[in-house]
């Protein structure tokens, strides 16, 4: 890695990340304001600040820095705006965790504090160990299977050994190793079909049917997956997954057609499915009927639209709502606590960020050299949108609730460690291939070589 | 850390911070904006697809979101029951929804009964006169939610769905303003508060209820229940007593007791359908359809027993006299002689086993129940004969009684009770058939010229009704009177029912007799 690579030093590097500088100060600025409406409230409530509460800031403010310096350090040429969206979006969720309390322990510090900085900092290295085209591996040769194989495994040992609370399985404590399925499936699946994409591609003559032969591995696999899902009840991650599969055919294929199948067969799917699992056919109701049982099944959801509803356009002020009516407050409805006290525009500055980092990763997948690149991009892109979506607008009652976090912002180790990955790997590949730029010479793409770099990339992806 | 802030100046310090925040989040917006150029991703290749497309999708769909949240957050006024619900179960203080000022409640004649104040900037809802309307108007409190009319009615008291431009118009100064207290819509109701006032204070300390509604148009002019409770201060005790002495029940819509003799109004209905113009033996030994069961008897058997005299007993006597005299005898034999069947029809017909709505909204419904009459083995004739004279497997509520006396006095139509004013009178069923109804007239009329009412006979109005003295496995006899009043043109049906008090003719009869005088200074009847 010390070795030049490409004709970019590192004074030029200080000089080509100056934007994205800039802009974290900002996001600094920004969040620390946040503290110190914060630090009032509880001041003026009669709590008491000392040296603890000031950490989540400072740390937010040295891990920004940290990132930053590492990027700079390892030439890194990639997007610098996806990097200061996912920086402010959590960075707000430090924020909005401190204010629930997620922070608070007996004088020491709490785990939950630490995931922001070390999230930040593991995207940093991921982005900083894949970039130059080293992401390449990840897709590569029989690597695919591994992640296959890996997934669904780990999905069986959860079975075997998880324990169950509130529906969902877990592992130790309320850690869901399920999350990293998001990334190592993407991974499987934009390697199958860029291997595979002309025979994916190629769909009868006539009768547009897709060709069954070359879908049948993946097809197989999907399968296998569906089942281990829905008896752990995980339905938004199989939601997620799916719809993530389905965009990626399309795109490494070019068939429209696989939207359209794909559409047909979710919806008889979510049918079935939701006859099969109790509590789908409640949230539905709760959704379609709010008032039918207003303090029941649509409690939840009431509730934390009544918490809305009380922020009105600009909120009541951080630290000066009443979470403690909205149920689960610090995971799935963290929404509807911003809304409650930073009011609608509070909600709209936040969705303005997604749509900031959803934008830019997709501008980077299209943009991508290889085929593996654009798909693992467009994948992961898909997944952490319709993750955003399905939580806030579950939140929002606009579609029924899934039970999944929101990404960078909610409580929940897993989900949180996941989305940095999965932004790390984005931001490796918008770093490109390390060819010279086109005015110097003609680039000839250079496959990695296997070996060095598949071994690291194994010790930062499979973690 | 050793630092103090001034109280006083948070609030300013406050909103400076977060105007500061969302300033500094646009600046950080437009920066990044503005950044787009400098940090092009040069290195990269020309994109082999764009990406434009998928990016106007994504936009367009949390757009969406935004929108649909809007209806919630900003003009959630316009979802009467997403109000109604955070009026009831919301328990944020500063929620814009305890700050509507909501509509009064009045009586017909515009007394208010419920009003809306503010008092320091907490809206606070106030009863005047709470536990005499406590069972209708209920209650509104942050906490505890709401009851009666209040729950009910509560889209209309918020102001209602928005209903045109000029509301919306309105909603969106309210928005930008942040002046969420709109004042909701007045609901008068058909209450006479003066009347319900004195119907309240003579059940002063006693147990029971009392209806009194117009036949010909439905309107209750009274609905009492004893014991009340104080709206104005709702505390948890309340809803924990659920004994016989609750006073959260509302013993005229929801409480069932057996009705005791007022029940022979029903028989003598089922009789007259069916055509009967004759005459019954009535022994003072009494009457039973078995050996094995005690034999009903006539109260003036019992009379004369505690005087250590015998009782001759009414002997043949027709139905105008049993009716006057209230003879158990008499109306037991007419049970079982039209049978099961027959009975079953004729409660049916009067509605029992029922609900009857008064006011239905989205957001729940005022009903009244009107009675349990239990389906019996068709063998058992003693059972048959027991429900015949109002006692055994036949439970009735107060306002269903005052509902067949005022389909007796409105020539056999019931009309659906109502409380709210504005909603038009609508006919409910007819309960027996004109002539029927008008035969039944005369008899009540009689039992208060010279049977057992006779003792409220006055010459200042005619009333027609009839006692009931109902025997209870709690203790004394309910006390019962069910009629209505001028006999010739009815004006107010009433039901009175006072918890073991004794014989209806002592206790219930000349509280009616009261009400229903006072009915006359207050102009209801003329």
């Amino acid at each position: 890695m010390s070795r030049a690579n490409g004709p970019i030093d590192i004074a030029d590097a200080w000089d080509l990340r100056a934007p994205e500088r800039a802009l974290l100060a900002w996001c600094v600025v920004c969040i620390a304001l946040g503290f110190v409406m914060l630090w009032g409230s509880t001041h003026v409530g009669g709590g008491v600040i000392d040296g603890l509460d000031l950490l989540p800031l400072g740390l937010y403010a040295l891990s920004l820095l940290t990132l930053h310096l590492l990027l700079v350090a390892a030439r890194f040429r990639g997007d610098q705006l996806i990097l200061v969206a996912v920086a402010f979006l959590s960075g707000f969720g430090m924020l909005a965790q401190y204010r629930m309390g997620s922070f608070e322990t007996e004088g020491t510090i709490s785990l939950n504090l630490l995931l922001f900085p070390i999230g930040l900092i593991l995207m940093g290295a991921i982005a900083i160990v894949l970039m130059r085209g080293r992401y390449q591996m990840l897709a590569q040769g029989h690597w695919i299977w591994v992640w296959a194989v890996l997934s669904l495994g780990l999905l069986a040992v959860l079975l075997m050994f998880g324990q169950r609370f509130r529906g969902g399985v877990y592992a130790a404590g309320l850690v869901t190793p399920s999350e990293i399925l998001k990334v190592t499936i993407v991974l499987f699946v934009a390697g199958f079909v860029a291997r595979n994409a002309k025979s994916l591609g190629a769909w009868g003559k006539g009768l547009p049917l897709p060709p069954w032969r070359a879908l049948l591995p993946l097809a197989g696999f999907w399968l296998v997956l569906a089942g281990l899902l829905v008896v752990q009840r995980d339905l938004g991650l199989f939601i997620i997954l799916s719809i993530a599969m389905l965009t990626m055919l399309f795109v490494g294929t070019g068939r429209a057609g696989y939207l359209f199948f794909g559409g047909i067969g979710a919806v008889a799917l979510a049918g079935a499915v939701l006859k099969v699992l109790p509590h789908g056919e409640r949230r539905v109701t709760a959704w379609l009927e709010p008032f039918r049982d207003p303090t029941g099944g649509s409690w939840q959801i009431l509730q934390g639209l009544s918490g809305m509803y009380s922020g009105g356009l600009w909120g009541e002020g951080f630290g000066r709502g009443s979470p403690q009516y909205t149920p689960i407050a610090q995971s799935d409805f963290i929404y509807s606590v911003i809304g409650e006290e930073l009011g609608f525009a509070g909600c709209t500055i936040v969705i303005v960020f997604f749509l900031i980092l959803f934008g830019r990763s997709l501008l980077v997948a299209s943009r991508a050299r290889d085929a593996d690149g654009r798909l693992v991009g467009i994948g992961l892109v898909t997944v952490l949108a319709t993750q955003t979506f399905l939580n806030i607008g579950g939140v929002t009652k606009f579609v029924p609730l899934t039970g999944l976090p929101l990404p960078f912002i909610s409580h929940g180790g897993s989900s949180l460690i996941t989305g940095f990955i999965a932004v790390g790997i984005l931001l490796a590949i918008s770093d490109g291939q390390p060819a010279a730029p086109p005015r110097n010479r003609m680039s000839t793409q250079t496959k990695g070589v296997p070996g060095k770099g598949a071994r690291r990339s194994r010790g930062s992806a499979a973690e | 850390m050793t630092y103090s802030l001034d109280p006083e100046l948070w609030p300013l310090i406050r909103v400076a911070l977060h105007v500061g925040f969302f300033f500094t989040a646009a600046y950080l917006l437009r920066s990044i904006f503005n950044a787009r150029q400098a940090t092009e991703l040069r290195h990269l290749p020309r994109a082999k697809w764009s990406a434009r497309v998928p990016i106007v999708l994504l936009a367009l769909l949390f757009t969406g979101i935004l929108v649909y949240q809007a209806t919630w957050q900003l003009i959630g006024a316009s979802r009467p029951q997403f109000i109604a619900f955070m009026q009831l179960h919301d328990r944020r203080e500063l929620n814009p929804a305890h700050r509507i000022m909501r509509g009064r409640i009045l009586d017909h004649r515009g007394e208010v009964l419920a009003y809306s104040e503010e008092i320091l900037g907490q809206v606070y809802r106030l009863y005047p006169d709470g536990p005499a309307f406590a069972h209708v108007v209920g209650y509104s409190h942050p906490w505890f939610g709401a009851s009666g009319m209040e729950s009910v009615a509560n889209v209309r008291l918020n102001g209602g769905a928005p209903d045109g431009l000029g509301d919306w118009r309105k909603l969106g100064r309210q928005l930008v303003t942040q002046d969420k207290r709109p004042r909701g819509q007045d609901l008068t109701l058909t209450l006479d508060a003066e009347l319900q006032r004195t119907a309240f204070g003579l059940l002063e300390g006693k147990k029971g209820a009392i209806v009194l509604l117009q036949p010909d148009n439905g309107a209750i002019r009274t609905l009492v229940s004893a014991p009340s409770y104080d709206p104005n201060r709702i505390t948890p005790a309340l809803f924990q007593d659920s004994g016989p002495s609750a006073a959260l029940l509302n013993r005229a819509t929801q409480g069932l007791y057996p009705p005791g003799s007022s029940f022979k109004i029903l028989l003598a209905a089922l009789a007259l359908e069916k055509g009967f113009s004759g005459t019954l033996e009535c022994p003072a030994d009494g009457f039973t359809t078995s050996t094995r069961y005690r034999k009903i008897r006539d109260h003036d058997y019992y009379t004369a027993r505690k005087s250590g005299s015998t009782w001759a007993g009414h002997g043949r006597i027709d139905l105008g006299t049993a009716f006057a005299r209230s003879s158990n005898v008499f109306f037991a034999q007419l049970g079982v002689r039209y049978g099961h069947d027959a009975f079953y029809a004729m409660t049916e017909r009067m509605q029992l086993n029922r609900r009857i709505v008064l006011h239905e909204t989205p957001y729940g419904a005022w009903s009244m129940r009107t009675g349990e009459i239990r389906r019996l083995d068709p063998s058992d004739q003693y059972g048959l004969a027991q429900m015949s004279i109002g006692q055994g497997a036949a439970l009735v509520t107060p306002a269903h009684m005052a509902l067949i006396a005022s389909a007796v006095g409105n020539r056999g139509l019931a009309v659906r009770p109502r409380l709210i004013e504005t909603d038009e009178p609508a006919p409910l069923a007819y309960f027996m058939s004109t002539s029927v109804a008008e035969r039944i007239s005369v008899m009540l009329r009689q039992v208060v010229i010279s049977g057992t009412g006779r003792g409220i006979d006055t010459p200042r109005l005619a009333i027609a009704g009839k006692t009931g003295t109902a025997e209870n496995p709690h203790g004394a006899s309910h006390s019962w009177f069910v009629g209505f009043a001028p006999a010739h043109r009815p004006q107010l049906a009433v039901a009175v029912l006072v918890e073991h008090g004794g014989y209806g003719s002592a206790t219930a009869a000349p509280i009616a007799r009261d009400l229903l005088l006072r009915a006359v200074d207050l102009g209801l009847i003329e």
